[in-house]
This record gives structure tokens, C-alpha cells and sequence, in this order.
């Protein structure tokens, strides 16, 4: 089964673009099997609603416009969206995901396992880094949805690069 | 009655936050402002970096035109250093521009104003047998089966059961302005659901000459970084210009016996709309699909109309068009930044200055620009408009045909229902486009020609430029001042500013808010026809303005007063 992990944001406002943030990092410190694929993917919503169905799992990591302090994370499931019991308002990019999810279901291929990572951001301005408590928390994040995938028998190994990189 | 003003806020079902207040004065819209709820700092951002990167971070100023953004930044550079682009390149690059409009004019068809018209729960009553037979009358497309329509409505039927059409927050069925009848919701929404495949063989397309979709990865100053030898199986080779090849010819299939029939069949059941929804008459298109290294010939020409008048059109055969360069401004009168005087690009400021929402004064984050003083409209209709007074044959055949076939006339462009039909026209002319220009690559390649790019160091030194490009929601511009290889100023006008934009210093409305007044209103809680005339524009008001709203506002309200 093919899992995939995208990483949905805007990179030009800071923790806006943190699901594009927490990709980048993945790619950098973890070497995946196949069955994973790592895609950021902007503020795209609709024009890659392929990627959706071409897999069997999907994670989507994203910012949360939601009250509650920085770095706080929220997850939520494929009935939450469908049936639009998420609590919380996203990003102006949540029509896109969720009307995505619903045509792809009432195409018959959506995904049964879709999980939304949502973390609040602490600053929206323009910039192209991460305000530091986010830029904390995408290593955390990542460690935990390693240990996730590992918990479900995908063998996720510390990447070279990085092996490479200490050894200097 | 009195009239009352209806917020929009934001409008749904286009990229980024825009807020529209409408007043309704006796069943109609007398006065409207199109407010864009987010600010733009891409300008701040690019300032100091080197210019030939700017196309790579410009891509991210918007999630569905991101080509488009790359090739109006390195057209920029391009024009200010005068670096010519070799013919392979000239190819690739409108390759790229044609397959990847063809994608998003898709997907805003379907996907994003099709459920302004479509009405998915009468799509219920439909006869999938009956479905059937329509479809085939209108096409033979071979997806169109009675089984296909009838699996397509039960699934229809189990999302309503089960309360999940929720979602479609701005969904308005069963509105007494829905007039299709239930075979051709059926149709439509199958399609829809259809269409998806087809936008991801364009996108597919796009990833093999550009490296990745979204965000291609090709492009150098004075170029393309694609490697391409036809024997190497390494590199970009004749089995994969063959799969390229094949993709786009399905995609120009479907545009033609799905997505057409679809417009026309639509267009035909709601004919009043052409008679709604023209506002702004000046229109504004720049050339495109550039067939020679100087950029002196081009496929389809630019040109500007005055008040609806193709009698007195003015053609713009080039990218260094004079009149173009000397006389657009942008004026800031109504939005919130500093300053007075309307600017030239390469002069222009970004310096916001927030007031709140205030009709008489400061209403949004859209800078207003002029030409020449005057609003100007611009996306297909524009682009199909100046094409056809500047008689290309091309255009003119598909134009004629399709208003014989309709019984409309020239003068119906200028409404709703004719930004749909010319994007629709347009669609087809870049589907057959792209498969044209790959045609010509080959042919080339095949000839001996073996460049890519002229490589460009940039020097020191001080230069200006500017990028031209007719992107799917019309003419676009990257407008650039470097200096000893560092961006000094950096200003984009792009599609959605001009027809997004506010009032200008003389109380001009802009594109959305003219085209909004007399619009009919039947129910002030669910104004659909002001959903219908503003989704006609193709709205993208990510990079009309850029960021979005730090409030966490309500996704969507919409609030009669």
C-alpha cells in the first residue's frame, strides 16, 4: 500500500508554509521505501487531487488557523472532513482539500485512511522561514509520524545525507 | 424596498480571500466593491535576492498558476539584459504555457463554476438512459454510457443520504436561478467527476517537460535547462516525447467532445446570460506562444479594445510594446497603501497602510491598474477579442463556428455566459497548440538545432525589464529593477489586479465590481448570480494580492444586511 505524505502551505508566509517546511525535512533526515511518497505541494488544492488517489494512505501536514498556543497540533480523520466536523477553520486552503477528498470519494477513490496534521502557527508575516517555535516543532512532528509509520511495519532508516553530513 | 448590501465573505471556490459587497436595489445590484483580504509581500521579499532566482520564488505566489510566474519572471531578466531565447527553448517553454492552461481552464470549468449552473441533487432525477442518448447526440465521446450515468447517480444518492454534500459550502441547490434540466445536471456532474483524470494527464504532461507539476524546474536566463536527445535514454528521448505526445492528445480529445459539448449545451439552456454581466468593455491581451528567438512573431497577438469598439482596435504585436511600457500605472487612491499619485511598475511602492473596510475610501489590498487612465479587462474573452479584430484565421473559425451554432453575435462576448464561452474556445486552441509546438521541436531537433539556452551571466551594473505573458486569466507582468546583481524593486501586475481591482483616483470601478451591477438577484441570502459573474473572471487572488487573512475569520459568510 502506497502512503502518502504531502505537505500542503504557502513557503513565502512563514509558518504558513509549514506543512512545505516539514516535507523538506523528512526528505533531508529520513530515507523512506517506496511505498511512501513525500510531495509538497504549495497551496495546491484540486490540481492534484490525483496524487490523492494514486495512493492508499494520506497524511496531509498543513498550518491551523485555529485559537490555541503555537505549535499546538490537531489531528483530524477522513469523516471529520467529509462530514464537516472539523471544529477548527484552516487555512483559505480548506476548500480546496476538502472538496478534493469529496469528489475523489464520490469518484470511488478516495483513500479510506486520510489523516490531517494541523499545527498553529505563531506568525504569518512574509518571510520564507519558520517563526522558531514552529521550526521546533517540525523535527518533533516528524519523529512522531516516523515512529507512527515504523509502529505499522514501514521501515523508515535515519537518511545518509545526514550520516554524510556528521561525519564531516 | 430599500436597497440592502449583501457581503460576501470570502467568495469560495477560487484561489485566495476575497470579500465582494453587493447593494441590491429592487431585485438587482446597483453598486458593488470587489475587496481582496489579503495582503501581497512578495515585492518586499524578492527585494535583494539575485534576479535570476526570482522565477524560482515567484512561482510560489499563487497554488494554480505557478508556470506562469516563472515564465513572466524570466522573460523579465530576459528582456532587461536583451538576451535572446533559442528556438528549442521558445518551443519547450510554450509547450509548457499551452498544456498547463489547458489544465487549469479545465479545472476551473468543472471544478470551479460548474456548480454556479449545475445543480448536483437534481441531477437525482435524471434518466441515466435518457442521460445517455443526450450525450451521445452531443458527442461520441465513448464514456458516455447509460451504465456510466447510472453508477454516477447512485453514488450521487448515497453522499446525500449520508449528509456529505455539506461540504459544497457554497452549493446552492434547488435555487429558484438553477435551470438545467436533470439529464444535463447528470451529464455535468458526471463529467466532473471525469475531468479529473484529464486534468491530471495535462498536469502529467507538464511533469515530464518541466521537471515537476507543480513548480517546473527547467527554466535558465536566456533558456531551458531540459536536456533533450532523442537517443539517449537518460534524457528527455523520443519514447518520452512519444508518451508526451499521447497524453496531450487525449487531453485535446476530452476538451473537445467533453468540455465543449458540456459549455454549449449549458450555455444554450441559460442564453440570458449573455446579456448580463459585461461591466468593464476596454480589454487588454499581449501576445503569446513567442516562434522566433527575438520574440518578433507570435502565434496568437495582443491588442487593445475601447468600449467594446473592434472597429477601433489597436494591435500590440510585441513584448516591448511602447505604449504598453509608458502608460500603465497603478493607482493605490482606494487601497490600503501609502500614497497618492498613480505609479509606474518600476516605480511603484509597496507600502501597506491598513484602514479597515471603507466603501468611500480604503476598501482592499488590490492596487487598481490603468492603462492609459482606464480600466481594462483582460483574460480569454480579451485574448479571443483582439485575436479575432486582428482577423487570425485560428480564432476566427472557432468564434464563427461556435456563434452559428449558438445564434449569438461578437456583441455577446461582453457578458457572464461569454467569459465562459472564450475560455472554452481558448482551451481547444492551446490543446491543439501544444501538439503543434512539440511538432516543431522535433522537427527541429531532427534538423541539427541542439541548443537549450543562451547562457547569461548576470553583469553588474543597473537594468530594468519587464515580462510579458498571456496567462489563462489574461495578460500578466513581471516588472523588475536590478542592480550590481541585486533585486532593487520588483512589482507584479497580474490578471486578477486588473480585473480585481478597486476604484481608481477618479472613482473608475474596476472589472468585478462593474460587471456586477444590474446583475438580477432572486434570493439575497443565496446570491448565486453574483457567485455566476465573479467565478466567470476565473478568480485567483492569491497572487492578485498574496497571503491570507491572520484573523482565522469564518471560511464563509455571507451576511444581507
Amino acid at each position: 500500500m502506497k502512503t502518502l505524505i504531502l505537505g500542503v502551505g504557502n513557503e513565502l508566509l512563514s509558518d504558513e508554509g509549514f506543512g512545505v517546511h516539514f516535507i523538506r525535512h523528512l526528505r533531508t533526515h529520513y530515507s523512506f521505501p517506496d511505498t511512501i511518497e513525500l510531495l509538497e505541494a504549495g497551496t495546491l488544492g484540486l490540481m492534484i487531487a490525483h496524487k490523492l488517489e494514486e495512493a492508499g494512505r494520506i497524511y496531509i501536514v498543513d498550518a491551523l488557523a485555529a485559537p490555541g498556543a503555537p505549535g499546538e497540533c490537531h489531528r483530524f480523520t477522513k469523516e471529520d472532513f467529509l462530514l464537516n466536523r472539523v471544529p477548527v477553520k484552516l487555512s483559505p486552503h480548506q476548500v480546496g482539500v476538502q472538496e478534493m477528498l469529496l469528489v475523489s470519494e464520490l469518484r470511488g477513490r478516495c483513500p479510506n485512511e486520510v489523516h490531517l496534521v494541523g499545527v498553529i502557527p505563531a506568525s504569518l508575516s512574509p518571510g520564507t522561514e519558520l517563526s522558531p517555535v514552529l521550526q521546533a516543532c517540525v523535527s518533533e512532528l516528524a519523529r512522531q509520524l516516523v515512529d507512527e509509520l515504523r509502529a505499522g511495519g514501514v521501515r523508515v532508516a535515519p537518511s545518509r545525507k545526514m550520516d554524510a553530513l556528521e561525519a564531516q | 424596498m430599500a436597497p440592502r448590501i449583501i457581503t460576501l465573505d470570502p467568495v469560495t471556490r477560487i484561489e485566495g480571500h476575497l470579500r465582494l459587497d453587493v447593494e441590491v436595489n429592487e431585485g438587482q445590484v446597483s453598486r458593488a466593491w470587489s475587496s481582496a483580504q489579503m495582503w501581497r509581500g512578495i515585492e518586499l521579499l524578492l527585494k535583494g535576492r539575485p534576479p535570476e532566482d526570482a522565477w524560482a520564488l515567484t512561482q510560489r505566489l499563487c497554488g494554480v498558476c505557478t508556470t506562469v510566474h516563472a515564465i513572466a519572471s524570466i522573460r523579465s531578466v530576459e528582456h532587461a539584459l536583451q538576451v535572446e531565447v533559442p528556438l528549442n527553448a521558445q518551443f519547450i517553454r510554450n509547450i509548457l504555457i499551452a498544456q498547463h492552461a489547458v489544465q487549469d481552464h479545465l479545472v476551473h470549468f468543472y471544478h470551479l463554476t460548474a456548480l454556479d449552473w449545475v445543480d448536483l441533487v437534481a441531477a437525482l432525477r435524471a434518466d441515466p438512459a435518457k442521460t445517455a442518448q443526450i450525450a451521445q447526440s452531443l458527442s461520441d465521446w465513448p464514456g458516455n454510457s447509460a451504465t456510466e450515468f447510472r453508477a454516477v447517480r447512485e453514488r450521487l444518492q448515497g453522499f446525500v443520504n449520508t449528509g456529505k454534500l455539506g461540504i459544497f459550502s457554497s452549493g446552492y441547490w434547488g435555487h429558484p436561478a438553477m435551470k438545467l434540466p436533470p439529464e444535463i445536471n447528470l451529464l455535468a456532474v458526471a463529467h466532473y467527476l471525469k475531468a479529473f483524470d484529464f486534468q491530471r494527464k495535462a498536469s502529467q504532461a507538464i511533469a515530464l517537460l518541466g521537471g515537476k507539476d507543480p513548480h517546473i524546474q527547467n527554466l535558465v536566463v536566456g533558456g531551458v535547462a531540459t536536456a533533450i536527445n532523442l537517443e539517449n535514454l537518460a534524457t528527455l528521448n523520443m519514447e518520452r516525447l512519444t508518451w508526451l505526445r499521447g497524453l496531450m492528445t487525449e487531453v485535446l480529445a476530452f476538451v473537445e467532445k467533453v468540455y465543449l459539448p458540456d459549455l454549449l449545451a449549458i450555455a444554450g439552456a441559460y442564453m440570458e446570460w449573455f446579456g448580463i454581466g459585461a461591466g468593464v468593455t476596454n480589454y487588454l491581451a499581449v501576445p503569446e506562444f513567442p516562434e522566433d528567438t527575438k520574440g518578433t512573431q507570435f502565434a496568437l497577438g495582443g491588442g487593445i479594445i475601447t468600449q467594446a469598439d473592434l472597429q477601433r482596435f489597436r494591435p500590440i504585436i510585441s513584448h516591448q510594446d511602447d505604449y504598453l511600457l509608458q502608460n500603465t500605472r497603478e493607482s493605490v487612491a482606494h487601497a490600503w497603501y501609502e500614497g497618492k499619485e498613480p505609479r509606474h511598475p518600476w516605480q511603484g511602492e509597496t507600502k501597506p497602510k491598513y484602514t479597515d473596510f471603507q466603501p468611500d475610501k480604503r476598501y482592499t489590498w488590490c492596487k487598481a491598474p490603468r492603462l492609459d487612465g482606464v480600466p481594462m479587462q483582460v483574460g480569454p474573452v480579451a485574448q479571443i477579442l483582439v485575436s479575432y479584430a486582428a482577423g487570425n484565421p485560428r480564432v476566427r473559425r472557432s468564434v464563427d463556428a461556435v456563434n452559428a451554432q449558438l445564434g449569438i453575435t461578437l456583441r455577446d462576448y461582453h457578458s457572464t455566459m461569454g467569459r465562459l464561452l472564450a475560455r472554452g474556445l481558448r482551451t481547444r486552441i492551446m490543446a491543439e497548440l501544444a501538439l503543434e509546438y512539440l511538432d516543431r521541436l522535433i522537427a527541429n531537433l531532427a534538423a541539427g538545432d541542439q541548443t537549450y539556452a543562451n547562457h547569461t551571466e548576470i553583469p553588474a551594473g543597473e537594468f530594468k525589464g519587464v515580462g510579458f505573458h498571456e496567462a489563462p486569466r489574461g495578460s500578466l507582468s513581471h516588472w523588475i529593477v536590478f542592480k550590481n546583481r541585486k533585486i532593487e524593486n520588483y512589482q507584479t501586475v497580474v490578471p486578477s489586479t486588473w480585473n480585481a481591482s478597486p476604484r481608481d483616483e477618479q472613482g473608475q470601478a474596476g472589472p468585478y465590481e462593474a460587471s456586477l451591477v444590474g446583475t438580477p438577484i432572486a434570493e439575497a441570502e443565496k446570491p448565486l448570480e453574483v457567485l455566476r459573474t465573479i467565478h466567470s473572471f476565473d478568480p485567483c487572488i492569491a497572487c492578485a494580492v498574496h497571503a491570507l487573512d491572520p484573523t482565522g475569520r469564518e471560511i464563509t459568510r455571507v451576511q444581507a444586511q
